[in-house]
């Protein structure tokens, strides 16, 4: 068993039995579900929503180059800089070269999962950089030195009275109530000055928008709009699937994003970027930069069966109504992505070998799928990873082992009838002799931590024939 | 240094993710293709947008007040302003406002966009808007409102719009900045929808995170 795979049963483990965390989970997953409920009502044909985004992303990945160069173009016209980064590395060496070269001392970033995967704040800090997170729930995650917990809320594992007290350790000043708005205030209080003193602002892109040659971000806070306003650069990191064919589209997109993510109408701002400040404006930036992350999903493309991960627009959804998720947690999965997408993505951008146990860590249910805003079909491409590490030789030899007999059993009533029996009576045998869930268990697996289900008395196939006879 | 240089000094992986993508591309993808969904209503025709705007105002935790005339424009700015502490006010350089605040008679500092950003200390900021937005309770600003600054730096935004601004949907508002070619006159356009928020604790509501506390719309009826 690989490294990644056994913490992740570890950590499974300990949280799913953490009731604590349970709680605080199933509050903040109860007030979404009914926000987004809401929010869909919303929508006169959420159906029609749905596949209309589909739709407007299908055609921008189908032509991925062309959308992606009439942005190119767009953008430099106007003086900006786009820059294309096959992998982490090439993303930061250019943006912490940027930094080092205009004597950037301190950089303010708001929100995005592309900067998370890439590891670009580390990269900079390294650089003896000081970077501010600065929406509100990942400067939290940051001053606690742990990844967001969720793509979307990433301190949602947080009670106000633990963030209180990691103001009052980590921020220097007294903190004197847990009141939500107070820390709020605290913290803008402290990231305001970060805002005013940062040579350069760093931002996600939710879309990148062809025919306009623009980037579209959508935030609450306002923080991504000071990120984007003050500093005198600003740099955007985003993967080459953002881009969207036209600035129309983002008329669905937008409401559709903020129902999947939070449940909003739509979200406070929705903000679109072509370039550096133009001659007469008031303020904005001097430069901009657009840094075009790869790092693995051109190679998605080529899957002729999951290429429509690529529509993914991040909304969170999948990870909210997701049993799994709901019981083990963000952190949990120790990916950059959690959740349903998270287990489909990260085998083919880190390696299907490490990440292979993902594709177990969902019951196949199909919940993620029926809520995806862009139709990805999700279980399915669950179903397709366990196959595709299976067929790259992934499963145990015992594994295999057991598959075969079983295989054999199915394939001979008889056998399948004499393995039931003795199952069954062996079980019994067992469960008498009161060695439920020890080692001499077969079923330990499950048992250890449930109550057996109870034996029945007699085999399928015997009650079948039973009751054919009585009618 | 000139573009031509920089494509081929700091790009050097952009030949090769374009043939990535292309190779990727060629690769056969069986398309189910749904059916159109062209003919079926997504949202909700917008009949009333008056209605609307305001109603969507107040699903948003926006002030909006109408108004039927400049004068009346004018005392609803000077109220708006009344609760605010001491301390410069920052507003778009354009000759309705220039108007408006000489009207309101504010008896305050004001700073004009024309010269330079908002300050840090400004107690709110009055700006113009491209357009309102009936469906989502929106305005639209551009950079030309003033900056990008001038509608998230201070506590307080109060925007001055006209009721012949108001359109129905966020398709109309957005294919008229494609169509009026919006971004090659302006860096920067947002469509705001209420005061800045967050949730990110316990998923509680907090009005006034990083940017306003308060939007207010004055919409004026009449000239």
């Amino acid at each position: 068993m690989s490294t990644a795979a056994q913490r992740f049963l570890q950590d499974a483990a300990v949280k799913s039995a953490d009731l604590m965390h349970r709680e605080i989970i199933q509050r903040g997953m109860d007030s979404y579900d009914a926000a987004h409920l809401k929010g869909r009502a919303r929508i006169k044909d959420w159906e029609a929503a749905r596949q209309k985004c589909q739709e407007i992303k299908r055609e921008a990945i189908n032509h991925l180059d062309r959308y992606l160069l009439q942005f190119e173009e767009k953008v430099v016209a106007r003086g900006g800089h786009v820059f294309w980064a096959a992998n982490s590395e090439e993303a930061c060496a250019y943006i912490k070269n940027l930094a080092t070269r205009r004597n950037v001392r301190t950089v303010v970033k708001s929100k995005s999962m592309v900067t998370e995967e890439i590891h670009l704040g580390p990269a900079l800090e390294k650089a003896g950089i000081k970077v501010w997170e600065t929406d509100f729930g990942e400067f939290i995650v940051q001053l606690r030195e742990e990844g967001p917990y969720h793509i979307v809320t990433p301190a949602m594992h947080l009670l106000r009275g633990q963030i209180a007290t990691l103001f009052q350790e980590k921020l220097g000043q007294k903190i004197e109530s847990d009141d939500p708005a107070y820390l709020m205030a605290v913290a803008r209080r402290v990231l305001r000055q970060a805002f005013f003193s940062a040579e350069m602002g760093i931002s996600g892109a939710n879309f990148l928008v062809a025919d306009a040659g623009v980037i579209a971000i959508s935030t609450n806070e306002g923080n991504g709009r000071l990120c984007t306003s003050i500093p005198r650069i600003h740099v955007v990191v985003t993967g080459i699937e953002k881009v969207i064919p036209r600035l129309d589209d983002l008329a669905v997109l937008w409401p559709v994003l903020a129902t999947s993510g939070t449940g909003q109408g739509i979200t406070t701002y929705g903000t679109l970027i072509g370039g550096p400040r133009r001659p007469g404006e008031a303020d904005g930036p001097e430069e901009f930069h657009v840094v075009l992350v790869d790092n693995g999903r051109s190679q998605l493309l080529a899957d002729a069966e999951q290429r429509e991960v690529l529509h993914c627009i991040r909304c969170g959804a999948c990870l909210n109504i997701c049993p799994v998720f709901r019981h083990v947690g963000g952190h949990t999965y120790g990916t950059t992505y959690p959740g349903p997408i998270g287990s489909v993505l990260t085998p083919h951008l880190n390696g299907i070998m490490e990440f292979k146990h993902l594709s177990y860590a969902s019951s196949l249910c199909g919940a993620c799928s029926s809520v995806c805003p862009v139709k990805i079909d999700l279980h399915h491409h669950l179903l397709q990873n366990r196959r595709n590490a299976t067929e790259a030789g992934a499963t145990k030899s015992s594994e295999r082992l057991m598959f075969r007999a079983w295989r054999h059993a199915m394939l001979h009533p008889r056998i399948y009838a004499l393995g039931g029996w003795l199952m069954r009576n062996s079980l019994r045998m067992v469960y008498g002799l009161g060695l439920v869930g020890s080692i001499l268990d077969p079923m330990r697996v499950w048992n250890r931590y449930r109550a057996p289900v109870p034996l029945p008395s007699e085999s399928f196939r015997a009650r079948w024939r039973k009751d054919r006879a009585a009618n | 240094m000139p573009q031509t240089e920089k494509a081929q000094t700091e790009n050097s992986s952009r030949d090769q993710i374009l043939q990535w993508i292309r190779a990727g591309l060629r690769a056969a993808v069986k398309v189910e293709e749904p059916a159109a969904v062209s003919d079926r209503l997504i949202f909700e025709p917008v009949n009333n947008p008056i209605e609307r705007f305001q109603q969507e105002c107040v699903a948003n935790l926006m002030e909006c007040a109408r108004t039927a005339d400049s004068a009346a424009s004018a005392r609803q700015l000077a109220e708006a302003l009344q609760p605010l502490p001491e301390g410069e006010i920052f507003v778009q350089d354009d000759p309705s406002l220039r108007q408006l605040v000489e009207l309101a008679e504010l008896g305050r500092t004001i700073r004009w966009s024309t010269q330079g950003a908002p300050a840090e200390a400004s107690q709110a900021t009055v700006t113009l808007a491209e357009a309102l937005i009936a469906q989502t309770g929106s305005i639209l600003v551009t950079a030309s409102c003033g900056g990008r600054g001038a509608s998230v730096i201070a506590p307080c935004h109060i925007v001055y719009a006209k009721i012949a601004q108001l359109v129905p949907d966020l398709t109309t508002a957005l294919s008229r900045a494609s169509q009026g070619q919006t971004f090659d006159h302006d860096s920067f356009a947002c469509v705001i929808s209420g005061s800045s928020r967050t949730a990110d604790i316990e998923k509680i509501l907090v009005q006034g995170a990083h940017g306003p506390r308060r939007l207010v719309v004055i919409l004026q009826t009449g000239t």
